[in-house]
């Protein structure tokens, strides 16, 4: 304990901008893998419903 | 030190194969969504918060940043992470205030471009276009090149390497492992991206963003474990002092080449057009602003990660290990340091990182030559159809797919790749960026100004490349240098000198055309 107390008064800014890294990537890539499966399967849905009819196929 | 790498054909290969199956099988499958443009370009404005967060940060996180932001580490400690603290910063306020990309995605248009035409006029947007594309490309052409030595490095399977023994095969594949890997790099990413379209790329850019996550965790914790922070810290501060902390202390950085990050990461948050692309593809503005909020801080670990891994190869490899190219230390060290089993869990994540960059950056800088550069061509024929235009969009990915592969074997990168990156991105950055902020806050702006700051934002960042290359002499050393770097203008003055003048440009441009002959009289976006 008292050699990352250490580390932390040695480079404050850098050690805390480290562990705040890491601490946030692995937190927040699970947050965001669950959250996103959602996000797709909703976006698949919308797509699906907004396929275009086979008459409507002029764009600009 | 031990330079033999630990990948294991077997165990290492089969977690590779796994995940590029896994990515082609789900890249391909949504191929049957896309019916319009709208769909393979911005997946029908349908994205939402979090799989929108993902698609970004793996966009962002190329095996090029990786290299570049390594290369930063090592030769510049942690003070070579400046610009991911700049870029988080502009991202959160930008986010946060809703500053230009209100506006932007409010105004319903699908590239920079278009934007500019309702304020500018027609030849604005095409000329926007132009240079859009070209500091595009010229940044991405490193692209497939760094992707592909970072992954012949790591595996341990190059020219140098070559086993005078092995069969023809096996001696074919080591001397041609370069060439070989970027083929198979690009001929995978182009599969889904010219089949899916922006759908295939935020599908496979949510796999990738969970696949290069573990794997950068991972593989940070073990340098963290194994090298220990002491260490670390040590290293930077015994080879470079209270520069490898602070940048304006460090003698190679210092106020300019903050003041240039800041401008830059700020200009970049605001119209980099894989950026943009999320934030138009969002289903709305709010949606937009949330992904630029929760994506900020991730630009503090897409440049301090790396960095902390060119650190370790700086305290654990021989300077004669590395030579002068310190590009390829990372990947040097990483090969010694990472187990078996742990070697295709990075190798899958940087494929995972490379893949989503390339594929993003193919569709979004083909979407600009469609829409901008190509679309005045069409103005006065019968409308496209969905189905030609869909075509025509997936020929010029495949063509953008040629220019990297030839572009990559060809030029030869010399000095940092991060100022290399910068200054290729300054070429449209500095205009467009200018142009954004006038065309949304000053009633005063017009073409005159628009076109003047297009001409001087690049021509300053073109002349840098050009002369950087090709003006050499002789220093003290009898070594052979930069006249331009060897008097002290480095790649950060150069693209303070765009920013500067492209400003001054809009300015007096529109300042010195008469109120009367403006043919762009629309009010300010916002």
């Amino acid at each position: 304990m008292e050699h990352w107390m250490k580390y932390f008064l040695d480079h404050p800014f850098w050690f805390t901008l480290t562990a705040a890294c890491l601490v946030w990537y692995s937190t927040i890539t699970v947050y965001v893998a669950i959250r996103g499966v959602f996000d797709i399967r909703g976006m698949l849905k919308r797509l699906q419903a907004d396929a275009p009819d086979a008459n409507e196929d002029a764009a600009g | 030190m031990n330079m033999v790498a630990a990948f294991s054909i077997p165990i290492d290969g089969s977690i590779v194969g796994l995940y590029l199956i896994a990515t082609m099988v789900a890249g391909i499958m949504v191929r049957k969504y896309v019916g319009k443009v709208e769909h393979f370009l911005m997946a029908g404005r349908e994205m939402n918060v979090y799989l929108g967060i993902a698609s970004l940060a793996a966009t962002e996180f190329g095996i090029v940043t990786c290299m570049s932001q390594a290369q930063n580490g090592y030769a510049y400690g942690f003070a070579g992470s400046t610009p991911g603290i700049c870029q988080a910063v502009a991202m959160m306020l930008i986010g946060l205030t809703g500053f230009c990309i209100k506006p932007l995605r409010d105004s319903g248009v699908t590239t920079i471009p278009e934007m500019f035409e309702k304020r500018f006029g027609p030849r604005i947007r095409w000329a926007a276009g132009v240079v859009i594309v070209l500091g595009g490309l010229l940044n991405m052409g490193m692209f497939l090149r760094m992707g592909g030595d970072f992954l012949v490095n790591i595996v341990g399977y190059s020219a140098a390497n070559a086993d005078p023994s092995a069969g023809p095969a096996m001696q074919f594949i080591t001397t041609h492992a370069l060439e070989l890997t970027m083929t198979v790099l690009l001929l995978a990413v182009a599969v889904y991206t010219i089949l899916g379209g922006m759908l295939s790329v935020l599908v496979t850019d949510f796999l990738q963003f969970v696949v290069m996550s573990v794997g950068l965790i991972a593989v940070t914790v073990l340098i963290l474990v194994n090298v220990g922070w002491d260490k670390l810290v040590t290293t930077v501060d015994t080879k470079y002092g209270s520069g490898a902390f602070n940048p304006f202390a460090n003698p190679l950085l210092g106020w300019s080449y903050v003041l240039f990050q800041i401008l830059l990461n700020t200009a970049a948050t605001l119209t980099w057009q894989t950026t943009i692309q999320r934030l138009l593809a969002s289903k709305d503005t709010r949606t937009g602003r949330r992904i630029f909020t929760g994506t900020s801080f991730f630009f503090v670990c897409r440049f301090l990660i790396p960095g902390l891994w060119g650190m370790a190869a700086l305290a654990m490899l021989a300077p004669s290990d590395v030579g002068d190219k310190t590009l390829l230390a990372m990947p040097k060290f990483l090969a010694t340091v990472v187990p078996v089993g742990l070697m295709g869990l990075l190798v899958a994540a940087m494929l995972a990182a490379d893949m989503s960059t390339d594929s993003s950056y193919m569709l979004t800088w083909g979407s600009v030559i469609y829409n901008d550069i190509l679309a005045p061509f069409r103005k006065n024929r019968p409308p496209v159809s969905e189905k030609r235009g869909i075509l025509y969009n997936r020929l010029i990915v495949a063509l953008i797919g040629v220019f990297l592969l030839i572009y990559g074997l060809w030029y030869e990168m010399k000095g940092n790749l991060w100022d290399y990156l910068t200054i290729t991105g300054t070429i449209y950055l500095a205009s467009m960026s200018v142009l954004l902020v006038a065309c949304c806050y000053w009633k005063r702006a017009n073409n005159w100004g628009a076109a003047a700051a297009i001409v001087v934002g690049a021509i300053i960042p073109v002349a840098f490349l050009v002369l950087e290359k090709n003006w050499m002499v002789t220093n003290a050393a009898k070594k052979e240098v930069s006249w331009l770097s060897e008097n002290g203008i480095t790649s950060a003055i150069a693209g303070l000198a765009a920013f500067g003048c492209a400003i001054a440009a809009m300015i007096v441009g529109s300042l010195l055309k008469p109120k009367s002959a403006s043919p762009s009289a629309a009010e300010p976006a916002a």
